[in-house]
């Protein structure tokens, strides 16, 4: 590819919101600092000429910028379609009507983490459950597709059927996705209180699986207990079996993220994506995009991780999994390990099983 | 106002050029997105609202080596493809 088709953007660093395990907020890698508007419409002009066809908009919370009908043109004016990221609670008939006039919004992911308010408000603060499901209500009776991200929790992981019940059956969502806190940024300093642990990772799985057969296709992951629960079944049924290795098991191709897409962060960073964000590969408006896409060292380098063989780490010495695994995301490694080019701990299927866990 | 014969792209669709001589158009209104080979990409730049399809066929011949006989009924057909999905309208004569 030329040039990336599509570009996560922080276009803040401010959010109303504090979470208990947010990945975003104390790094201490980055500089939480809001770039002006004409900043972002310069840069939009750029992508525009370059082809991009879709921008994701996050934050922090993307809807507390007060300029983000004018940002919004920008995108607009460039040819290019747009994403959110949200935690829902600050959308109001006035930006959901804006949005939909657009006819360029994909969706709006808007954060629920329970049934009730209990379970959501738990790490997210009071009064953000109702916030979001009017914020949702709101994208609904504007015709805006809505998608919702379940981030799981020590808090809510008993509370899963009930969750599934109220998003797909109550609310009327097609699909719902799921993950869970990861070790960054504030989870990092919560992380006793919000981490599953292994009896409660085993519990979110089998439930989870569970309710896959439920509800067909409805619920989706990208990582997490599901994610985690579906490839490690796999990987022990060709282990058990001594089936040939997996076409991308035995090296580090667990991201193929670099090669797609970049990111910027909200001081206007580029970076490879928001979980390498300490990884500056250049500033917006200063550095030409497509020569960063094409020629930076560290993003050339993190598209050949894919060569490198976890039989080369002491990490995984011994491991019966090495044909089958992928070693998974980079980002978690590097908050895990110090380094990128490294399994992730966190999803080490040997290492769940030696602390307890079981494959169901 | 009468429809001539002449196609012409719509300005709200990019075209992303990529390495490999291959491309991809992209309405962004519509999000459909079309892969199209190093002649599809030609046609679409030929695609001005002065041309009718003869005219882009025969510029077509003039540039690309070995273009089959068949080529022109391809041409039409790609351009009818992308008129169905909004890619591409025909230019209006006020004569
Ligand atoms: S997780 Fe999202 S909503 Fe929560 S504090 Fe972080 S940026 Fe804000
Ligand atoms: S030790 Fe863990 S990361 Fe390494 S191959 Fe085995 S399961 Fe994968």
């Amino acid at each position: 590819m030329r040039t990336p088709r599509s570009l996560t953007i922080e276009i803040t660093s401010r959010c109303n919101l504090r979470c208990r395990y947010c990945y975003f907020f104390n790094n201490p890698e980055v500089v939480y600092r809001d770039l002006p508007t004409d900043e972002w419409l310069t840069f939009f002009d750029e992508l525009g000429s370059l082809g991009v066809m879709t921008l994701t908009l996050a934050g922090g919370e993307p809807f507390i910028r007060e300029d983000l009908p004018v940002l919004l043109e920008g995108i607009v004016r460039n040819r290019m379609r747009f994403a959110f990221l949200s935690n829902g609670t600050l959308i109001d008939d006035e930006i959901a009507a804006f949005i939909a006039g657009t006819g360029r919004c994909e969706h709006v992911q808007v954060s629920v983490d329970g049934s009730s308010a209990q379970a959501h408000d738990s790490c997210r603060g009071e009064g953000s459950f109702e916030k979001a499901l009017r914020g949702i209500r709101t994208l609904q009776r504007h015709r805006i597709g809505v998608t919702v991200r379940v981030t799981i929790h020590q808090h809510n992981v008993h509370d899963l059927e009930n969750i599934a019940r109220f998003l797909l059956d109550d609310l009327g969502l097609p699909d719902f996705s799921t993950n869970s806190a990861g070790y960054m940024g504030t989870c990092c300093v919560n992380a006793d209180e919000v981490l599953l642990n292994v009896e409660e990772r085993k519990a979110a799985m089998a439930t989870l699986l569970r309710l896959t057969e439920k509800y067909p296709g409805r619920i989706s992951s990208s990582a997490g207990p599901l994610t985690d629960g579906r490839m490690w079944r796999r990987m022990e049924e060709a282990r058990a079996q001594g089936k040939p290795a997996f076409h991308n098991g035995g090296r580090l191709t667990g991201c193929g993220c670099p090669s797609n897409k970049i990111s910027v962060r909200a001081d206007g960073a580029i970076v490879p994506c928001n979980m390498l964000a300490h990884m500056e590969l250049g500033r917006i408006n200063h550095d030409s995009l497509a020569e960063v896409w094409q020629n930076s060292p560290d993003l050339n380098q993190l598209r050949t991780r894919h060569n490198i063989s976890l039989a080369e780490f002491e990490f995984c010495a011994g491991c019966s999994y090495i044909p089958y695994c992928t070693g998974n995301c980079p980002g978690l490694a590097y908050t895990l390990t110090g380094q990128v080019d490294h399994p992730s701990p966190d999803a080490c299927m040997r290492r769940f099983l030696e602390e307890g866990g079981a494959i169901l | 106002m009468k429809q001539t014969d002449r196609p012409i792209a719509n300005p709200i669709v990019v075209l992303r050029e990529e390495f490999d001589d291959w491309a991809v158009l992209f309405n962004a209104d519509t999000a459909a997105a079309v892969g199209t080979n190093p002649v599809g990409v030609a046609v679409w730049k030929l695609m001005d609202g002065k041309r009718d399809i003869e005219g882009i066929v025969s510029e077509i011949k003039n540039s690309f080596e070995d273009t089959p006989d068949a080529s022109g009924e391809e041409i039409a057909a790609f351009v009818g493809i992308l008129a169905e999905n909004g890619f591409v309208g025909m230019e209006q004569d006020s004569n």
